[in-house]
């Protein structure tokens, strides 16, 4: 594979490539593992036509992945699928919010609405980066995002808004999640490179105000706590627990018998 | 041209909305002579039309073992979504089975229009009282059954769906072309990854082999024992339009020649083409194991099953939240 | 999606409609139905059922109880002759044939108006 330094022209300092990859390393794992979680509703889900509708969701996360770890590629001079799977579990750099499993269907809304409104955040900040073929594959995210934010607000006020179980349940998710919630924007070492490239429009801890102030209506609406900072923000991305550790195996499990090999 | 001034009820020659067996008040040996005459004749009824109770039966029964077949189909290769060794291959069969359990909706609603409730379909699936296809009872075992149930049983099925596409039942005819239109890209995807195997490793080719050895027996089952064409109800309705063996034949005739070309081996030493028959000749199914296992005692029958009862069970509260369970009136 | 979101308790799941546009121009074709409690999920459903594949470029949900059925045949398919209602009303070949022979005209081309 031939490496492309597209976009990443002198304007582009060099040393701003390490926590690019970093960045792109961190983003790509956050969809590839929410994409795997919510992939496993496919079949299985309460209603036949929402059965359908998580799928999708799912996919996209998986298409995002596929897209960043392209852009990846480009820059290391690697292969998508090696960059994805032929790993560690303790190589892996997603989000501690992803850590958590699937589990039921009030902790799977909760997880996505937490995760896509602070992604959707993230995202508005590499809108105008100038690592060009980022910013040119964030516009596009950013319109699938539409889809997966509007379902995930209104099933929010769904679960949130039913008395008895469906309420439980949730306030029983959000208190679970709502420790890990932040590590979304877990500091990138070098971020502050990024950010005088103009890569991303403002460092981690900045970002992560802005989606608490972004979620903080909907949240009193709903009779929600407003996610704090994350417990031990230092290792947002690491640790990764045996949930992670059972899903990696098994994404791995075929793949692992002959990683040269084409599947 | 009709006489306006007839009073005899006079059978139209075309559609045209004046199907006089909808005429309520019109006796019933009458609507059903004119129902079956309007539907052997290639007549098309759609889900407000009148029609004999035997009709609406075999209709609803059809449809239904369809339906539940395309809820079981989802279990033996959810089992390998997250286990796909690329990504392409990932969002390929999470594709696929998304697509199927689309396909499971599009019946369920077609059966649900003829008067059956999706929950009481779902506790005649779930008590064993309907059933599925012989195919989804089985057991997978490797990433090569992933690609030979997505190729060839789905070849198997798409050759039976293309012989509905025009059945007297219209909405039936015509999910069954929208259906259609998504399995040929299955077929593609399944083909694709056994094709891939066979040019793999040798341990990806004695794979996908020994995945073919296991899935041929429940392949040549699945459209079922010959019966004559006389006494075959669903074929008098033009329910469907072909017999089991007329389908057997049309998959063996198209893929038998697609997988030999790939250096796989049958695993039936009396196939072949007989030319002086113009008929494919076979070691006879085990109609046996067949009758077993659609009646519920197939090797994965009982732990699918009740495995789709436990997803059914915790998934209800989300139900009961949609519709507003009377608990939750504020 | 623009459609209100409703908390109505006590809704049930009912049948919606939906209709396609695949490109440009075409018109709208029914498609098939979802079920759905309210508007809301109802167009969740049907882009996932109808357009999840980019297959389509508008659609239409209507909750079938809103639809309004016409299949009386009497209004639909009256008895008496319409012909002169459609093109296979007016068949004028020999007519013109004998008015061209009684005018001695030409075979008449493509270009004639």
């Amino acid at each position: 594979m031939t490496t492309t330094r597209v976009g990443l022209t002198g304007a582009l300092a060099s040393e701003a490539l390490e926590p690019l990859t970093k960045l792109l390393r961190a983003m790509a794992d956050d969809e590839l593992i929410l994409g795997y979680w919510d992939s496993e509703w496919t079949g299985i889900a309460p209603i036949l036509e929402e059965d359908v509708a998580m799928s999708s969701l799912a996919q996209d996360e998986i298409g995002h992945a596929r897209a960043y770890l392209g852009l990846l590629a480009d820059l290391v001079d690697g292969d998508a699928d090696a960059l994805a799977y032929d790993r560690d579990v303790d190589e892996l750099r997603h989000c501690r919010l992803l850590d958590h499993p699937r589990a039921d269907w009030a902790a799977t809304i909760a997880r996505r609405f937490l995760y896509d409104e602070a992604d959707a955040v993230r995202l508005a900040a590499l809108a105008g980066s100038s690592y060009r073929p980022l910013a040119e594959l964030v516009a596009k995210i950013r319109r699938e995002e539409v889809y997966h934010r509007l379902h995930a607000d209104a099933w929010l006020r769904r679960l949130a808004g039913s008395p008895g179980e469906a309420r439980a349940r949730l306030e029983a998710a959000w208190t679970a999640l709502l420790p890990d919630a932040a590590t979304v924007f877990t500091s990138l070492s070098g971020e502050e490179t990024l950010v005088e490239a103009g890569v991303i429009g403002a460092p981690m801890a900045e970002l992560e105000e802005r989606w608490r102030a972004a979620i903080r209506p909907t949240c009193r609406e709903l009779g929600l706590a407003v996610p704090g900072p994350a417990t031990d923000p230092g290792r947002g991305r690491d640790d990764h627990g045996p949930a992670v550790a059972w899903l990696w195996n098994e994404a791995t499990i075929v793949r692992r018998l002959d990683p040269e090999a084409e599947w | 041209m009709t006489d306006p001034f007839a009073l005899e009820p006079i059978l139209a020659p075309g559609r045209g909305g004046a199907l006089h067996f909808n005429d309520d008040s019109l006796h019933g040996d009458f609507r059903h002579d004119a129902f079956e005459a309007h539907v052997t004749s290639g007549g098309k009824v759609e889900a407000t039309d009148w029609m004999p109770d035997e009709y609406r039966a075999s209709v609803l029964r059809f449809v239904e073992m369809h339906a539940n077949s395309e809820l079981m189909g989802v279990l033996p290769e959810r089992e390998w979504l997250l286990r796909a060794p690329t990504l392409k291959r990932k969002l390929a069969l999470t594709a696929k089975v998304q697509d199927e359990v689309g396909h499971a909706q599009l019946l369920y609603r077609v059966a649900e229009d003829l008067g059956k409730p999706r929950e009481a379909m779902y506790d005649d699936l779930l008590a064993g009282k309907t059933k599925f296809h012989n195919v989804f009872h089985y057991p997978t075992r490797s990433w090569g059954d992933v690609g030979i149930i997505a190729w060839l049983v789905d070849a198997a099925a798409i050759v039976a769906q293309q012989a509905l596409r025009d059945s007297s039942y219209a909405p039936y005819a015509r999910t069954m072309r929208k259906i259609c239109w998504e399995e040929s890209v299955h077929i593609m995807h399944g083909r694709d990854v056994v094709v891939t195997l066979v040019n793999g490793t040798a341990a990806q080719f004695a794979m996908v082999q020994e995945a073919l050895d296991r899935w041929w027996g429940p392949l040549m089952q699945m459209h079922g024992p010959r019966s004559p064409r006389e006494k075959d109800r669903d074929l008098h309705w033009r329910i469907k339009a072909k017999t089991s063996e007329e389908l057997r034949q049309e998959f063996l005739g198209i893929y038998v020649p697609r997988i030999r070309e790939l250096g796989l081996v049958l695993p039936d030493p009396e196939l072949r083409y007989d030319e002086e028959a113009s008929a494919w000749r076979y070691t006879e199914p085990d109609w046996d194991e067949l009758r077993t296992v659609v009646t519920n005692h197939g090797p994965m029958s009982q732990e699918r099953l009740a495995f789709r009862r436990l997803q059914r069970a915790g998934t209800a509260w989300v139900r009961e939240t949609i519709l507003g369970a009377p608990a939750a009136a504020a | 999606m623009t459609a209100p979101r409703t908390t109505e308790p006590f809704s049930r799941l009912e049948p919606w409609e939906v209709f396609r546009q695949e490109k440009d121009g075409d018109p709208m074709v029914h498609g098939g139905s979802v079920m759905a409690p309210d508007a809301e999920l109802a167009l969740h459903y049907a882009r996932e059922m109808y357009g999840r594949r980019g297959e389509s470029i508008r659609l239409w949900v209507v909750r079938r109880a809103d639809v309004i059925v016409l299949e009386d045949p009497d209004l639909l398919q009256p008895p008496l002759d319409r012909s002169f209602k459609k093109p296979g009303g007016y068949v004028m070949r020999e007519k013109l044939s004998v008015a061209r022979a009684r005018a001695g005209a030409p075979k008449r081309t493509a270009t004639d108006r």
